[in-house]
C-alpha cells in the first residue's frame, strides 16, 4: 500500500501511480498539456510541475510516479511561477491569430493561458512565421501554433502505429511533418489533429466552417462504415453535421476512429442525395409522390405475385441497414408476398463463415470482444487485412504485436506489415493446400482435445497435400511451412482474425473447414470481419433465405408454426433464394421482381457485367437507397433513403454487440420501415409501428437472440452476445460437410497464370465512400498493387496505366509497385466500380453460396494512352 | 534510385553487427551519404525499406543532424568555420573571396556543381584558424591569398 499525502489529503494505492492520477483521484486538477489520456507518459511540456517533499526540483506530475510518504503539494508559489514561466516560453512562438483559429474555444493552450499564464511576455524578438501548409487534401499543418508537445506523434507512433508523423531538425527549427514534408502518406485515420492540443494539424473538412461554441448539438451514436461500430458524436448545427468526434471515455473504440469514421461523414452532405421518389414513365425515372411510388410498387407486386407466384418476387438488404429496417422489410416478404427469398450481402460470405462454424464448433463462436486482441498469445490473419476492412480492430492486432506477440498473415499483410513476423501470400487454390498442410501439421504436434467427434474424425480423416507439392505450390519452402506450424502450435489462445476473401472463392468451403480445424486445435477465437455496419444484425433479423427472425431455421415446422403466431403472418415452409442464386434467378427470367434496399448490386457483387445483365432482366425493380446507385439505372422504382444519423435504430456489431445509432439531423425523406409498411398495407399485412423502439419491441418478443431486450436498453452499448444467457436448443447437424480432397485442388484448380485477388481499401467501404468527397479526394480512383518481379516484366512504373483483362472484361487501371507481392498475384480494388469485380467471371460455391471475388489467368498490358476512368458518372449521379 | 550492391552489402554487414535494424539507421544514412554525396528523399525511402523502418521516422532522425545533406551538394564540400577564433583571425573576409572566385555563397551550390559551402561554428582547428574542411581534409592556416590554391586541386 502507498500511501501519500497532496495539498494535505492523505490518499492511499495499490500500486504506483503517477502523481497526476493520484491527483486526479483525490479530486484536485494539475493543469497538463503534453499529457493525454490515450498517450504513454511524457514529461514534455513541464506545465505539470508540482512540488516534492524532499526533492529539491519541481517534477513532472504526468510521468513521476508517486512513492510511499510522498507528500505532494500542486498550487505553491514556486508551482505557479513555473508554470506561468512554461506558458510564456509556449507564447514566444505561438502566434495569436486565435480569432482565425479553428481550435479557438477548444484549444488547451488557450484555456491554459487564460487561467494561469502571464499577462503578457517579454520576449522582444519577432515570432517565427510560417504558411500554412496546405498541400494536403484532407489535414492542415500550421508550424507556427505548433508547440511541441508530440502529442500527435506518440499518437502515431505507439497508438495508431502508421508512424508517419516525425519531428524533423532540431531546436528552433523543429517541425512535424510527414515524410513528403507536405501532403500525408498515411493512414488519415485522423488521430493525430483529434489529440493536437492547439490548431497545429487541422482537419479540411470543416475549415474556418466550425466555431465548438456555436453547435447546436452533440449527439452520440454509432459510426456506419464497418462492423467494428465504433461510438462517435456527431456534432450539428443548421441541420448538418458538421464534424464528427470520438470520446476518450465511449464504446469499443476509446478515443479513437479511422479515416471513414472521421472524415467519411460528409457523404450525408452530398450534394446528390436523393430527395424524391422517381418512377420509369415511357424509360425515363421522373419524379413522383410518395402515393404515386408506393402506389405502383404495390400493383405491380400484386401482379406479378398474381402471374408468377410469390416466389418470382425477392428482396436484398444492405449490411448498412439497421436492425428495424432489416426486420420490418423480411417481415413484409414472408408475411405480405409470401416467400423466403430474402438475403443480403452477408449471405455471401460472413453469414455462411459464421453458420459454419457455429455449425461445427459452438453457437456463439465468433462472438469475441475486439479489445480480447490485444491479449492473446499468437494472432493468424487470413483473408483480408483487418487495419483496412474493420480498422480500429486492426489496431489491437497492431498493439499485440508491440508487446511481442507473432502475427502470422496469409495473404497480403497490408498495414500489418510492421507488425507480422510473415506474410504468405498466394493465389487462393494455394492457400485452401497451405491450409490443409499446416492443419496437418498441427494435428501432430497438438492432441486432439477430444471434445467434438464430428469434427476430430474430419480432422483425421483429409489427406493433405505431400509437404514438398503444397510447398512448391504456395511458393514457400516447407521449413517455412513447419515453422509456422510450430509458431501457431506453440500458441494457447490465438485469435484467428478471417476475412471475407478466404470464403468467396472456389475452395472457401474446405478453407471454412480448416479454419474451423484450426480454431479447434490452437483453441483460438474467431473474428470475422466485416465490412459493413450491419452485417450480424441483418443476419439475426432473419435476412436470410433460410432462418426466422427467431433465430432458428424455418425448416423445422415447430419453430416456424411458433414465429407465426407470435407475428401472426404465415411464413412458407421451403427456404428461398440466396443472394447469389437469386441473382443468377434474375438472370434466368426466374426473378420478375426484386426490391434492394441500400444495396448497390452493380458494384457489391463479382462480375458486373453479370449482374448488369440479371438487373435488365428484372421485369419490376424497386430502389430504395440515399443515392442514385449504379443499380438504381435500372430501377422502375427509386425511393429516397435516410442516412444512419438521419434516423433511429441499431446496429449489431462483428463481436455481436448491440448499439444503438440515434438520429442527429433531420432527413428528407421517410423512414424505410415506415415505406416498407405502408406497402404492406395495401397486401393486408397491417404492421402499426410508431418507431424504432416499437419494431425493436417486436423483435425482441419474436427473436430467441434478442429476447426481452428493449432500444432504450442497449442504448449503453453494453448489450454483448449471448445477451439474456441462454444458447439457442436446435440440434446442430455437420450433414453436408463432405472431406476435401486436398489432391483435387491441386489437379484441378489450374491456377499457373496470374491471379487477381480483391484489396478491400483502407479509405472505402462498398457503396458509401463513393459519396464522401472527403475520402474520395484520398484515393479517388481504384488502382493494382503489382510485385516488382511482374512490373519489371512488363515495364510499369508506379502510376502507369495497366489493363487489366479476363474472359469477363477488362478494366484500365492506375498501378502500384508494390514489393510485398509474388509475380503470380496482383491485387485489385474495388471501391467505386472500375475495380476487380468488373473482371470477375461469376463462379459460385455450391455449398458456401458464395460468389468467388478472385480471378485467375489474368493479361496484363501495359496502356500507352491515359484512359478516362468513369467517364459516365458524373451524369449517372444526376440521374440519367 | 539505382542501388549497387556495394552500399547494399555494406548495409547486410551493419545488420550482421547490431542487434537490431534501428541501430543501423544512422551507419546506413552515412553510407548513402557518402555514395551520392547527399540524402535524397528516395534514398531516405530505401533505406527505411531495406531497415524496415518506417520513413517518416528515417526522416526525422536524418534531419536532426547537421552532417546529413538533404539538399543535391557539390562535388566537393567546403566546410568554412565563422566562430570566434576564426573570425578573429580573418575568416569572414574568406568568404568574399569564395564568393568573388567561384560565385559561392552559404549553404549554395556552384552552378557547375564543383563546390558546396556550408559555415560552421567550429571544426576544432582553432589552433591553426581560419581553417576549413574540404571533404575530409582539414586546411589550416588559411589567407586571402592561398584559400584558391588549395580549393584548384579539388576538380
Ligand atoms: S492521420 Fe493517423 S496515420 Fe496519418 S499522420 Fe495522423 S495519426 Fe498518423
Ligand atoms: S502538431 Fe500539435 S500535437 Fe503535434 S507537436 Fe505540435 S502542438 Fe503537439
Ligand atoms: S473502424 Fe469501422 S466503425 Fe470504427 S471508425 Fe472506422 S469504419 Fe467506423
Ligand atoms: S503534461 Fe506533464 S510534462 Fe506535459
Amino acid at each position: 500500500m502507498i500511501t501519500i499525502t497532496i495539498d494535505g489529503k492523505k490518499i492511499s494505492f495499490e500500486r504506483p501511480v503517477t502523481i497526476l492520477d493520484a491527483a486526479r483521484a483525490a479530486g484536485i486538477h494539475i493543469p497538463t498539456l503534453c499529457h493525454h489520456d490515450i498517450l504513454k507518459p511524457y514529461g514534455g511540456c513541464r506545465l505539470c510541475l508540482v512540488e516534492v517533499e524532499k526533492v529539491p526540483k519541481l517534477q513532472t506530475a504526468c510521468s513521476q510516479y508517486v512513492s510511499d510518504g510522498m507528500v505532494v503539494r500542486t498550487e505553491t508559489e514556486k508551482v505557479v511561477d513555473a508554470r506561468r514561466a512554461v506558458l510564456e516560453f509556449l507564447l514566444i512562438n505561438h502566434p495569436l491569430d486565435c480569432p482565425h483559429c479553428d481550435k479557438a474555444g477548444e484549444c488547451e493552450l488557450q484555456d491554459l493561458a487564460a487561467k494561469y499564464g502571464p499577462a503578457m511576455g517579454r520576449f522582444a524578438e519577432g515570432k517565427r512565421r510560417y504558411p500554412e501548409n496546405l498541400e494536403d487534401p484532407l489535414i492542415v499543418r500550421n508550424r507556427e501554433r505548433c508547440i511541441l508537445c508530440l502529442r500527435c506523434v506518440r499518437m502515431c507512433d505507439d497508438v495508431q502505429g502508421a508512424s508517419a508523423l516525425s519531428v524533423t531538425g532540431r531546436g528552433s527549427k523543429s517541425y512535424i511533418e510527414p515524410f513528403s514534408g507536405g501532403a500525408y502518406d498515411c493512414e488519415y485515420c485522423g488521430n493525430c489533429l483529434a489529440v493536437c492540443p492547439v490548431g497545429a494539424i487541422t482537419s479540411r473538412t470543416h475549415r474556418h466552417g466550425f466555431r465548438p461554441w456555436l453547435m447546436e448539438k452533440e449527439v452520440e451514436t454509432v459510426c456506419s462504415y464497418c462492423g467494428v461500430g465504433c461510438s462517435l458524436v456527431l456534432q450539428v448545427r443548421n441541420n448538418s453535421v458538421v464534424r464528427s468526434v470520438p470520446r476518450s471515455g465511449l464504446g469499443l473504440n476509446r478515443g479513437l476512429l479511422c479515416s471513414k469514421g472521421r472524415f467519411g461523414y460528409d457523404c450525408l452532405n452530398y450534394g446528390d442525395r436523393l430527395d424524391a421518389p422517381l418512377m420509369r414513365r415511357n424509360g425515363v425515372l421522373e419524379r413522383v409522390t410518395w402515393t404515386e411510388a408506393i402506389n405502383c410498387i404495390a400493383d405491380r407486386m400484386k401482379e406479378i405475385k398474381r402471374e408468377n407466384g410469390s416466389d418470382a418476387i425477392a428482396g436484398i438488404v444492405s449490411g448498412r441497414c439497421t436492425n428495424e429496417d432489416a426486420y420490418v422489410f423480411q417481415k413484409f416478404f414472408r408475411g405480405a408476398i409470401g416467400t423466403n427469398n430474402i438475403d443480403s450481402v452477408a449471405g455471401m460470405a460472413y453469414g455462411p463463415a459464421q453458420r459454419f462454424f457455429e455449425k461445427i464448433l459452438v453457437q456463439g463462436v465468433t462472438a469475441n470482444p475486439i479489445q480480447g486482441i490485444s491479449d492473446s498469445d499468437g494472432i493468424f490473419v487470413i483473408g483480408g487485412d483487418p487495419t483496412a476492412i474493420n480498422p480500429v480492430l486492426g489496431l489491437q492486432v497492431r498493439s499485440a504485436s508491440k508487446k511481442g506477440v507473432p502475427v502470422i498473415v496469409v495473404g497480403h499483410p497490408g498495414g500489418l506489415k510492421r507488425y507480422s513476423k510473415r506474410a504468405f501470400i498466394m493465389n487462393s487454390a494455394a492457400e485452401t493446400v497451405f491450409l490443409a498442410a499446416l492443419v496437418d501439421e498441427i494435428k501432430r504436434r497438438r492432441p486432439l482435445p477430444g471434445e467434438r467427434p464430428v469434427l476430430e474424425e474430419i480432422i483425421n480423416g483429409f489427406r493433405p497435400a505431400p509437404l514438398e507439392d503444397a510447398s512448391k505450390m504456395s511458393g514457400f519452402g516447407p521449413n517455412d511451412l513447419v515453422d509456422t506450424a510450430h509458431a501457431l502450435s506453440n500458441m494457447s489462445r490465438p485469435s484467428i482474425i478471417i476475412g471475407r476473401d478466404i470464403v468467396q472463392t472456389d475452395t472457401g468451403h474446405m478453407n471454412l473447414l480448416f479454419l474451423a480445424a484450426l480454431t479447434y486445435l490452437l483453441n483460438g477465437r474467431i473474428y470475422l470481419l466485416s465490412e459493413l455496419p450491419n452485417e450480424q444484425g441483418v443476419l439475426d433479423m432473419g435476412c436470410q433465405p433460410d432462418m426466422l427472425p427467431s433465430g432458428r431455421p424455418l425448416t423445422v415446422e415447430t419453430f416456424r408454426k411458433r414465429c407465426e403466431e407470435t407475428l401472426g403472418i404465415i411464413i412458407p415452409p421451403a427456404p428461398g433464394l440466396s443472394y447469389a442464386e437469386m441473382t443468377e434467378a434474375a438472370h434466368e427470367g426466374r426473378i420478375k421482381a426484386l426490391y434492394v434496399m441500400g444495396e448497390d448490386m452493380v458494384l457489391g457483387l463479382p462480375d458486373s457485367n453479370y449482374v448488369r445483365g440479371a438487373l435488365r432482366n428484372i421485369e419490376f425493380l424497386v430502389v430504395q437507397d440515399r443515392f442514385f446507385t449504379e443499380t438504381a439505372k435500372y430501377a422502375d422504382v427509386v425511393l429516397p433513403a435516410l442516412s444512419w444519423a438521419e434516423k433511429e435504430g441499431s446496429y449489431t456489431n462483428l463481436e455481436r454487440r448491440i448499439q444503438l445509432t440515434r438520429k442527429a439531423v433531420e432527413g428528407e425523406s421517410i423512414e424505410e420501415w415506415k415505406v416498407i409498411s405502408e406497402i404492406s398495407k395495401t397486401f393486408g399485412l397491417h404492421m402499426g409501428y410508431r418507431s424504432a423502439a416499437d419494431i425493436f419491441s417486436e423483435i425482441a418478443r419474436v427473436s430467441q437472440i434478442y429476447r426481452e431486450l428493449t432500444l432504450e436498453g442497449i442504448a449503453d452499448g453494453k448489450s454483448v452476445w449471448p445477451y439474456r444467457g441462454g444458447p439457442l436448443r436446435y440440434d446442430m447437424h455437420t450433414e453436408g460437410t463432405k472431406l476435401p480432397d486436398i489432391v483435387s485442388v491441386m489437379e484441378e484448380s489450374g491456377m499457373s497464370g496470374v491471379h487477381v485477388r480483391r484489396e478491400a481499401h483502407l479509405f472505402h467501404s462498398q457503396n458509401a465512400s463513393r459519396y464522401s468527397p472527403a475520402l474520395l479526394s484520398i484515393t479517388p480512383e481504384p488502382h493494382l498493387k503489382i510485385g516488382d518481379i511482374l512490373a519489371d516484366r512488363l515495364s510499369v512504373k508506379d502510376g502507369d496505366r495497366v489493363k487489366v483483362s479476363t474472359d469477363a472484361g477488362s478494366i484500365v487501371l492506375s498501378a502500384r509497385r508494390d514489393p510485398c507481392l509474388p509475380d503470380n498475384v496482383v491485387l485489385a480494388s474495388t471501391f467505386d466500380g472500375g475495380g476487380i469485380f468488373e473482371i470477375t467471371k461469376w463462379r459460385v460455391n455450391p455449398i458456401t453460396k458464395a460468389p468467388a471475388s478472385d480471378v485467375n489467368g489474368v493479361v496484363i498490358d501495359k496502356e500507352e494512352a491515359i484512359t478516362v476512368l468513369h467517364k459516365d458518372r458524373a451524369d449517372s449521379l444526376v440521374g440519367g | 534510385m539505382a542501388l549497387d550492391n556495394k552500399i547494399l552489402d555494406e548495409i547486410n554487414e551493419l545488420k550482421r553487427k547490431y542487434e537490431d535494424e534501428r541501430s543501423c539507421l544512422l551507419p546506413a544514412l552515412y553510407l548513402f551519404q557518402r555514395e551520392y554525396g547527399w540524402l535524397s528523399p528516395e534514398a531516405l525511402e530505401r533505406v527505411a525499406e531495406i531497415l524496415n523502418i518506417p520513413k517518416a521516422t528515417v526522416k526525422g532522425v536524418s534531419t536532426f543532424y547537421a552532417m546529413f545533406s538533404h539538399k543535391p551538394m557539390g562535388r566537393h564540400l567546403i566546410q568554412l568555420c565563422t566562430n570566434v577564433a576564426c573570425m578573429i583571425m580573418g575568416g569572414e573576409r574568406l568568404l568574399d573571396i569564395l564568393k568573388g572566385r567561384y560565385g559561392l555563397e552559404p549553404n549554395l551550390t556552384t552552378p557547375d556543381r564543383r563546390f558546396s559551402l556550408v559555415i560552421m561554428e567550429c571544426i576544432g582547428a582553432c589552433d591553426t584558424a581560419p581553417a576549413m574542411l574540404v571533404d575530409t581534409d582539414l586546411h589550416g592556416n588559411l589567407t586571402e591569398e592561398n584559400i584558391i590554391g588549395i580549393l584548384e586541386r579539388y576538380e
